[in-house]
């Protein structure tokens, strides 16, 4: 019994501190689960299985992978700072954790003196779970069902904190098709610009069938910036020349 | 009927303040008239309690009203009841008199105000807290009173709200009035720990039973209420800021009735006064210095509010220190104080009847020749001026020569204090006149002075009527000391010189104090002269062949009231603003703490939580 | 084996809570059922009645049931509960009829519209243009009265901790819901978030030593494990202490109570007011039946603590005070003082300390809501004007306002004729009596500092002309104008005619045990 709770003891210790010292925030998170797994084992030890298992579902199980869960969807990362921006906040905060262990520790350690026995409380009710219910629906009953505004209050919060009505319709596809051709604006893909094999010209606008230039195919920036180039008339016709000249026999004439 | 009466006299002004106060602009055009109809029923009210007084035997004089029981905490119970003995209905007389009059004056100097039903409204709560303040019969309601005027007279410091200075003044008025306040309070605790009542009767009854501290340190704390209150050494600095308020409210808070709250306060604690020597000693060494200070802060000023501030200070200091006598002096005390009242309430209307003909100029070396133009004015000051001086058979002269002799009886220098304070009275005030209204006029160009309207005068007169006969009026066959006896104990004690020969010294000392003070202001200069260069002033002085009247006598003058003002504004000021600024600085540093950071809060939280854990752990160990 | 036995409610005695949480329920199936346009009507009506009725069976409880532990022990009914309690709701119906004010802000009342917008984006803009409302704060405002309404009468550390919870939970998410200055308010919530966590878990460790100690976390069984102590035993020190800076916390205490003005700045206007007032009220009342009775025999360990934190709490509270240039900040730091005054009567432990603190709070806390519903009114067209500057000039434009507001200042400095005179009055007479005089004369050096502040104050109101930024004044109301009439009438009838209070703070000031 006592080996198993040194053995405990300085696990979930070591569990805690690898909590606070890991850099990533998902190492924390195991950290901490082996801590409550060690006092779920302490619980189980020492005749508090209900409080045993209750400690393994709901903080192992339950709210540990909640955390794990929220820390992957949100993505923290170990780049984050950790940086401490205030002066002397870590060498003060360290001295008054030491000194509070040290105080309670003082204060604790050489108190106690006592122990209640508890094979006699889990035997006063026929089993520990029956003890607690005792508890829980006799002298603590108000308190019990006090906490029910606990847990409402906390999904009354997540809701206003979290839920979004719909203050907008609904955008699908077929609305947002219908808002581009109402707006007036050139519903489809702009034609892209005349790419000649002489230079790397997305400068140089399309040109129609009728050989005039498409100004909307030069990308925004270059026109803003004005470098557009414009199209030498016989250099069209030279290019005109030769692609139909050479791809006549190909595709027919078309262009 | 009593009741009644108390009731109308207390209530009255009440009302009026709640009207004009809270009735907005709707009040605007006959607020003012109502201000003065309030005072008007609570003076009808006052007198007919007066009458009433009068016709009872001495000892059935007294009358307690006991209205409800205000609070009572554990053993401690405090009635909301008032008590009108001969000392209170004195008072009653003089703020109810001369408030009134004073309220129909600044129906002139206010009359072009926009804020003319503030200042009526603002008056009107000054005199009910004041009659509070003198109808209380406990500690604790005194107190209400007491922090009533002072919130007035802060109000009224500030009134000019385009003035900077007003509001620092009011700022200062406010912070020095604490440290009195403080010292009422602790008292009221002291009397409440060791005595477990404050009102004045189970006070005086049970204090006989204390141990010899308890009557000490109440005095002590007692004395520092007062020095606040009243401007007395070291609490002064704010009299003469408070200047910066329009000039009735000079006359009536700063000179007439609030500043000699103090002297009511430790008369009204006569028996705790009388069980302890070393508090009377101490009253008297205030009182003693103040005399002085004031004296020469009065003769340094060309700003005439504050000289007369200065006055006032000087003037108080005399009913301090007679007060500080013991039942030598009590009767006294309240004689100088009531005659003063009338006199230096007279002395500023006159004050504030020049500065409204010379466009609110209060620089004394800007007037000069008005007895000529303002030939009323010059009148009723003049009166003003001889009572202040002590010319017989004008009120000062009854009861300041009263204040000396007993102040003979009890000490030569106490007595020499006095003398001397009445002689640089005599000084400063002549000079004074001498400036204000005989000496060639050094009037700004844009000065066009004029006699003030009817309105003004008439209460001018009136309060110069006073100021001529009250002293005798009350002094015929010792009537005041018969009056106030049953109050306040009265033994006649002789000097220690013949009666004519502390009349001869008297006069003497006055008489030098108006030849100095004549000789010295022949010829004053429009510029204040200036310490840099004293040899190219002295020939100045020398053109205008007055070479030796200024190196007699301007020149220590000189050199002794600088100090004094130096003392005060660097010395006093200094303190106070140090203490706001020390305030203010504190909360700045402190402030940084708070850096908004929930790492650096958890931490204090902690530590706090350490701290508390160690201090348990230690007591329990110790 | 015994078998698991029914404890015996006592219904009637447990009314005020029950019909206050059925409220908070039935409130938020409103908000499931209720079409929106009728929501915030039928909130109000609800919350509004419950809250008066919860009043009303609070009186009859008082007349008509035994005092007693109820609810099989967990509660107690005495008179400083009851008194506490009445007082909670009283002050609570207060802070609703501020809160329900939609007439000061042309956007709405003083929440955000919906709560989960972005601030600052397209969505908030949506929401305040249809004028959307995010009615859920009643309910939330009607849980968190329970919980205070249980924190003042728990008559066990359990309880005690979960009541405290109850209270806290509604107000971390009510803090975060300012329309206006979002972020601020959002900041402010977590941070209260994060210290409130920090400082239950620290109320929580000192009631699990207690239990250690005592083997009970009964109150009674507590004191009565102290009394029988023959050997000097740590562990309670420890539980104490550590209880007691749970509590302190909540207070606003110095140095557990930074988070203090950051929070008040932050939350809206109205929670502010409520949280300075009920909350500060449950949680000295729950100080006062923590201290008083289960560590009542620890008197002399845990007075001097007190007196310590009580000075530091009214000196650095009024002094910091003094360099606030946010008018909330300002009132937050002088809420922070008064918790120092107040644990002047805490520290004075009996029964005339008790009546006056009850008498205090009873002060203090109508007076702070009335101070908080007129910063409400106080307007630039951005949100409240809450920079000390903008105050220039107030009392020219609307001299009622100023007029009340002054009094209330006047209250705070302890100027006689107003409730705070009698109430400071009450805790330094009390504290004199039980020999704490160098506390008292800290409390009167402290009271002079922070009279200085609210003069300053009175002084920008009156005697400085209006700057081009100076703040106009919102028509309010009628509800609004209920709530802070009520504050400042109380304040100058509790000056000026104190004795039937006093009388009834005399009568319900034991704790049964």
């Amino acid at each position: 019994m006592t080996f198993l709770f040194w053995i405990l003891a300085t696990l979930s210790v070591i569990g805690g501190l690898g909590m606070l010292l890991s850099r990533k925030a998902v190492h924390s998170a195991l950290w901490l689960a082996l801590t409550m797994m060690c006092l779920a084992v302490l619980y189980v030890a020492q005749s508090a299985v209900f409080l045993g298992t209750v400690q393994v579902i709901v903080y192992t199980g339950a709210v540990m992978m909640l955390f794990l869960f929220v820390l992957m969807l949100i993505g923290v990362s170990a780049a984050d700072s950790l940086r401490e921006s205030i002066r002397g906040q870590r060498p003060v905060a360290v001295l008054v954790a030491v000194a509070l262990g040290a105080t309670l520790i003082a204060a604790v350690g050489n108190a106690l003196d006592f122990s209640v026995g508890l094979q006699a409380a889990n035997a006063e009710y026929g089993g520990n779970v029956q003890g607690l219910a005792a508890l829980m629906f006799g002298r603590y009953l108000i308190a019990f069902e006090a906490t029910a505004a606990l847990l409402i209050t906390a999904a009354l919060g997540a809701t206003i904190l979290a839920h979004r009505e719909r203050l907008f319709p609904r955008q699908d596809q077929r609305t947002r098709s219908v808002e581009r051709f109402r707006s007036g604006v050139h519903p489809g893909q702009r034609p892209s610009p005349g790419v000649y094999a002489r230079h790397n010209a997305v400068d140089v606008p399309a040109l129609l069938p009728d050989g005039s230039a498409v100004p909307d195919s030069i990308p925004g920036p270059l026109r803003a910036r004005g470098t557009v180039r414009e199209i030498d008339a016989t250099a069209t016709e030279e290019v005109l020349d030769r692609l139909v000249g050479g791809a006549a026999s190909d595709t027919g004439g078309e262009r | 009927m009593t009741t009644t009466l108390l009731l109308l006299v207390l209530l009255a002004p009440a009302l009026g303040a709640a009207v004009l106060l809270l009735g907005g602009r709707r009040t605007n055009a006959w607020g003012p008239l109502a201000a003065i109809g309030v005072m008007g029923a609570a003076t009808a009210g006052a007198l007919a309690l007066f009458g009433a007084m009068l016709t009872r035997p001495a000892a059935e004089r007294p009358v307690g009203v006991l209205l409800y029981e205000w609070l009572a905490v554990g053993d401690l119970r405090v009635p909301f009841g008032l008590y009108l003995d001969q000392l209170s209905m004195s008072f009653v007389l003089l703020i109810t008199i001369v408030g009134t009059l004073i309220h129909v004056y600044s129906l002139g100097y206010m009359a072009h105000d926009p804020d003319r039903r503030l200042f009526f409204g603002y008056l009107n709560l000054f005199v009910a807290a004041m009659l509070l303040l003198v109808l209380a019969d406990n500690y604790l309601l005194l107190y209400v009173g007491w922090e009533g005027v002072g919130l007035a007279s802060y109000l009224l410091i500030g009134f000019y709200r385009r003035r900077a200075s007003a509001a620092t003044a009011a700022k200062k008025a406010f912070l020095i009035n604490r440290v009195g306040d403080f010292g009422l309070s602790v008292a009221i605790m002291v009397m409440f720990t060791m005595i477990g009542a404050v009102t004045f009767s189970a006070v005086d009854a049970g204090i006989v039973a204390m141990p010899g501290w308890v009557p000490l340190v109440l005095g002590l704390l007692l004395l520092l209420a007062a020095a606040g209150k009243s401007a007395q050494f070291p609490l002064q600095a704010w009299l003469f800021d408070a200047m910066e308020g329009p000039t009735p409210v000079s006359a009536l808070i700063h000179a007439a009735t609030m500043v000699t709250a103090g002297v009511y306060l430790i008369v009204r604690s006569a028996a705790i006064y009388d069980l302890s020597e070393t508090a009377r000693t101490a009253v008297i060494v205030v009182g003693g210095i103040s005399i002085l200070f004031g004296a020469i802060v009065g003769s340094a000023r060309d700003d005439i509010k504050k000289a007369l501030a200065g006055s006032t200070m000087s003037q108080i200091g005399y009913m301090v220190l007679a007060a500080g006598l013991g039942p030598i002096g009590y009767v006294f005390a309240i004689f100088h104080l009531l005659t003063h009242g009338f006199f230096k309430a007279n002395l500023f209307l006159g004050a504030g009847s020049v500065m409204h003909g010379m466009n609110d100029e209060v620089n004394m070396r800007r007037y000069g020749g008005l007895a000529w133009v303002m030939r009323l004015t010059f009148i009723t000051f003049l009166i003003g001026y001889l009572a202040i001086i002590g010319v017989p058979p004008f009120a000062g002269f009854y009861s300041k020569d009263s204040i000396i002799e007993a102040a003979l009886a009890h000490s030569w220098t106490a007595g020499i204090v006095a003398w001397l304070g009445a002689g640089l009275t005599a000084m400063y005030m002549t000079r004074m006149v001498m400036m204000t209204f005989l000496t060639k006029r050094r009037w700004q160009p844009d000065a066009h002075p004029h006699e003030s309207p009817p309105v003004m005068i008439i209460p001018m007169a009136l309060l110069a009527l006073g100021s001529a006969v009250l002293g005798y009026l009350l002094v015929m066959n010792d009537a005041f000391e018969h009056w106030l006896e049953p109050v306040t104990g009265f033994v006649h004690e002789d000097p220690p010189l013949a009666m004519p020969i502390v009349y001869g010294i008297t006069f003497g000392v006055v008489g030098l104090g108006v030849l100095i003070g004549v000789l010295a202001n022949l010829h004053p200069a429009a510029e204040a002269p200036t310490r840099v260069n004293p040899l190219v002033r002295a020939a100045r002085a020398d053109l205008y062949g007055d070479a030796i009247n200024e190196g007699l006598f301007m020149r220590p003058g000189q050199v002794l009231t600088a100090a004094t003002v130096i003392t005060d504004r660097r010395i006093v000021d200094g303190a106070v603003m140090a203490v706001a600024d020390l305030s203010t600085g504190a909360g700045d540093q402190l402030r940084r703490v708070e850096n908004g950071f929930v790492r650096s809060y958890s931490l204090a939280l902690v530590a706090g939580a350490v701290i508390v854990l160690a201090a348990l752990l230690l007591l329990r160990i110790a | 084996m015994t078998p698991i036995s029914v404890v015996d409610i006592d219904y009637v005695a447990l009314a005020p809570v029950i019909i206050v949480l059925v409220a908070a329920v039935i409130g938020v199936l409103l908000e499931a059922f209720l079409p929106e346009a009728a929501r915030r009507s039928g909130q109000l009506l609800l919350t509004g009645s419950a809250v008066a009725l919860a009043f009303l069976t609070v009186l009859i409880v008082a007349a008509s049931r035994p005092f007693g532990p109820i609810a099989g022990g967990s509660l107690m009914l005495d008179g400083p509960g009851l008194f506490l309690q009445g007082l909670i709701l009283l002050t609570s119906g207060t802070a609703i009829l501020i809160m329900a004010d939609r007439r000061v802000d042309p956007g709405g009342d003083a929440f955000a519209g919906r709560v989960s917008t972005l601030p600052g984006g397209e969505e908030e803009r949506e929401v305040s243009r249809r004028g959307l409302m995010q009615t859920e704060v009643w309910p939330l405002m009607l849980f968190c009265i329970g919980g205070l309404l249980l924190f003042v009468t728990s008559n066990d550390l359990l309880t005690l901790f979960i009541a405290l919870e109850i209270l806290s939970l509604p107000l971390y998410l009510l803090v975060g819901m300012a329309r206006r200055r979002r972020l601020l308010s959002q900041e402010a919530a977590l941070k209260y978030f994060l210290m409130g966590a920090l400082a239950s878990a620290i109320l929580l460790f000192g009631s699990a030593l207690a239990y250690a100690y005592a083997g009970t976390i009964e109150f009674a069984g507590i004191a009565e494990r102290i009394s029988e102590r023959t050997t000097a035993n740590t562990l309670v020190i420890a539980a104490v202490a550590l209880i007691l800076v749970g509590l302190l916390f909540k207070i606003g205490a110095v140095p557990f109570g930074q988070w203090v003005p950051d929070v008040y700045q932050g939350a809206p206007t109205p929670v502010t007011g409520f949280m300075a007032a009920a909350v500060k009220v449950a949680a000295v009342g729950a100080l006062l039946r923590v201290l008083y009775v289960p560590f009542g025999g620890m008197r002399w360990e845990w007075e001097p603590v007190l007196w310590i934190v009580a000075s530091l709490t009214m000196l650095i509270g009024s002094l910091v005070a003094l360099a606030q240039s946010d008018i909330k900040r300002m009132l937050a730091y002088s809420s922070i003082a008064n918790a120092g005054f107040i644990l002047i009567g805490v520290a004075a432990a009996d029964q005339v300390g008790l009546s006056s603190v009850l008498f205090y709070l009873l002060a203090y806390s109508v007076a702070t809501l009335a101070a908080f519903g007129i910063v409400t009114m106080v307007r630039v067209p951005t949100g409240e004007a809450t920079s000390l500057e903008q105050w220039a000039g107030i009392g020219r434009r609307s001299p009622l306002l100023a007029t009340a507001f002054s009094l209330i200042l006047l209250s705070f400095a302890g100027i006689p004729l107003t409730a705070g005179f009698i109430a400071k009055f009450g805790v330094f007479t009390a504290a004199i009596t039980a020999g704490a005089l160098p506390l008292v004369i800290v409390g009167i050096v402290a009271s002079a500092i922070a009279a200085a502040l609210y003069v300053r104050i009175i002084v920008r109101m009156y005697f400085t002309d209006p700057v081009s930024a100076s703040a106009g004044v919102a028509s309010p109301s009628p509800l609004t104008v209920a709530g802070v009439g009520l504050g400042v009438a109380l304040t100058v009838i509790l000056g000026v005619f104190p004795q039937p209070v006093l009388n009834l703070v005399e009568q319900t000031s034991i704790f049964v045990r």
